[in-house]
């Protein structure tokens, strides 16, 4: 984990450690009872201050697609057929918009889904990485 | 807001499609082919709002040398979908505060050659946490949750595509021209974009130019010449209200309702509504938006624009047409000049000189665009005998 870092600051923690899952940095309003993600500068509905929060590593599937071009430029997911995308809702009431890891046949609306990181690019010896979800996988009884 | 004296006395188009022209060669062909239509000369205009997002940060000014040395006040709109929309805007409020007796809004852009730029920034700087969901896909996520809600099939979209691709045969102006009536498995059996959406979905991308001039009501009527007079009788610009669910990063236009309230208050500033409505034009970058206009605009309930397309309802003579030029899917999209593409059709309709694609006794028309960001504009444009 030494060498990786986020592709750019104030979007999220990288995991702490083995079993540790990182998480997504949102802005919380007392006075609106809101949370957001991206950070605000300020409460966007009262304009009074916000406190950074982490938000919850797990959520449901608002909505998904799946692209059938390449990634942007020189990058690709998985085998470079083309790549999920989705929507996900976590309990704070913040919709994300995101990759998300799995084939095309993988996604359903309202299932769920957890945070994840992926290598984006190199920067020296460090490797830079941005946040995407994927379905849980339940436990198997 | 609710505009009293406010007319639109010119419109010109340089053809949208992939034809390399320079953006100069195409915002002098808008201009002055609107000018020639008002019977102007570049000297009678008082203000100019150039609108593009792909130039340079000065060639707004420098491309209007093209049309003379007047001195007149130049200022370059940005706001991208919306860009013509809000040069347009700015016109009419320059008309309306008295400011001018004759303002142009001239758009022009290059979709392919932004498209190539923006290539070649990413590439160089690489990926930001932001930029990682294309426009496309986050259309596509509105038409599978839909399909989730309502049951809509990809027959629906398919069939919203291929009439847009049919209204563009009458349009000279559009980049897509069919020599055949596109059907809705034709659309389907196109390359997928993103799941629903087939590349004969999304909107063309090239190059283009459109301009509009607006004066006020003593100039419209001295340049009437017999024709019907073009009034604009609301501007509307609204951005982003909170929304549960709100989705702030990536490239997006915001929550739906953004076109609800706007339309509402279009329809408030008017003093009509949907029923008196002769045409519509959307910001139909992919078909799922237009079905969600049909609702948001108050065209029909909400679940109920599939009915509207299954009875044909938004076809040329139909109850409602909407994007009667073809849309951004026929029509095409450079950014900038999209807008007033729109309002060029619109006037032509208004004023019966439609050709093929006129809508019958064509009284008010609504004319709505989205922009990244996000900004939704509406304009309503009527006719006054």
């Amino acid at each position: 984990m030494a060498d990786q870092a986020p592709l750019e600051p104030g979007y999220f923690r990288l995991p702490a450690g083995e079993g540790e899952r990182g998480r997504l940095l949102g802005s919380y309003s007392a006075a609106a009872g809101k949370y957001f993600f991206p950070q605000r500068l300020q409460c966007p509905i009262t304009e009074e201050p916000v406190e950074e929060v982490e938000l919850s590593p797990e959520g449901t599937l608002y909505s998904w697609t799946w692209v059938s071009m390449p990634f942007m430029g020189n990058m690709q997911m998985g085998d470079g057929k083309g790549h999920a995308v989705g929507q996900i809702d976590l309990p704070e009431g913040v919709r994300i918009q995101s990759v998300i890891q799995g084939q095309r046949d993988d996604f359903e609306i309202g299932m769920r889904m957890g945070l994840e990181f992926v290598p984006v690019k190199k920067k020296g010896s460090r490797q830079l990485m941005t946040f995407c979800f994927a379905p849980v996988k339940e436990e198997s009884k | 807001m609710k505009l009293e004296d406010v007319y639109v006395v010119g419109v010109g188009m340089h053809p949208f499609g992939k034809h390399g022209a320079s953006n100069k060669v195409m915002a002098y062909t808008a201009g002055k082919a609107a000018l020639q239509d008002a019977g102007l000369k570049f000297r009678d205009v008082g203000y100019l709002y150039n609108g593009y997002l792909g130039g340079d940060p000065i060639e707004g000014v420098g491309i209007a040398k093209e049309l003379g040395l007047t001195g007149v006040p130049v200022v370059h709109v940005e706001n991208a979908s919306a860009t013509g929309s809000s040069a347009f805007r700015e016109a009419a409020l320059a008309v309306a505060g008295g400011h001018a007796e004759v303002a142009m809004a001239l758009g022009y852009d290059d979709m392919l050659r932004m498209g190539q730029r923006m290539m070649q920034i990413f590439m160089a700087e690489g990926p930001r946490v932001e930029s990682l969901v294309l426009p496309a896909a986050f259309f596509a996520m509105w038409a599978v949750r839909r399909m989730h809600d309502y049951g809509t099939t990809a027959e629906t979209f398919a069939r919203i595509a291929a009439k847009n691709w049919n209204h563009a045969r009458h349009n000279p102006n559009a980049q897509r021209r069919s020599t055949h009536e596109v059907t809705a498995e034709e659309v389907l059996a196109s390359k997928e974009v993103a799941w629903p959406h087939t590349s004969m979905m999304a909107c063309a991308t090239g190059g283009g130019a459109a301009c509009a001039i607006l004066a006020n009501k003593a100039t419209a009527r001295r340049l009437a010449n017999g024709r019907p007079l073009v009034k604009v009788t609301s501007s509307q610009l609204q951005s982003e209200q909170y929304v549960d669910g709100h989705i702030f990063m990536g490239a997006v236009v915001g929550p739906s309702e953004l076109t609800r309230t706007t339309a509402q208050a279009s329809w408030e500033d008017a003093g009509i509504g949907p029923e008196d409505i002769s045409f519509v034009h959307v910001h139909d970058a992919f078909p799922i938006e237009e079905l969600m206009y049909y609702e948001l605009m108050g065209f029909c309930g909400d679940g109920e624009g599939d009915r509207l397309v299954a009875e044909g309802a938004t076809s040329l003579g139909g109850r409602i047409p909407f994007s009667t030029d073809g849309g951004l899917i026929a029509r095409g999209h450079p950014g900038g000049p999209t807008g007033l593409a729109q309002v060029w059709d619109a006037t032509l309709q208004l004023r019966g000189e439609a050709g093929q694609r006129q809508v019958e006794n064509a009284r008010h028309g609504a004319v709505h665009m989205m922009g990244a960001g996000s900004v939704c504009a509406m304009h309503i444009l009527s006719r006054e005998d």
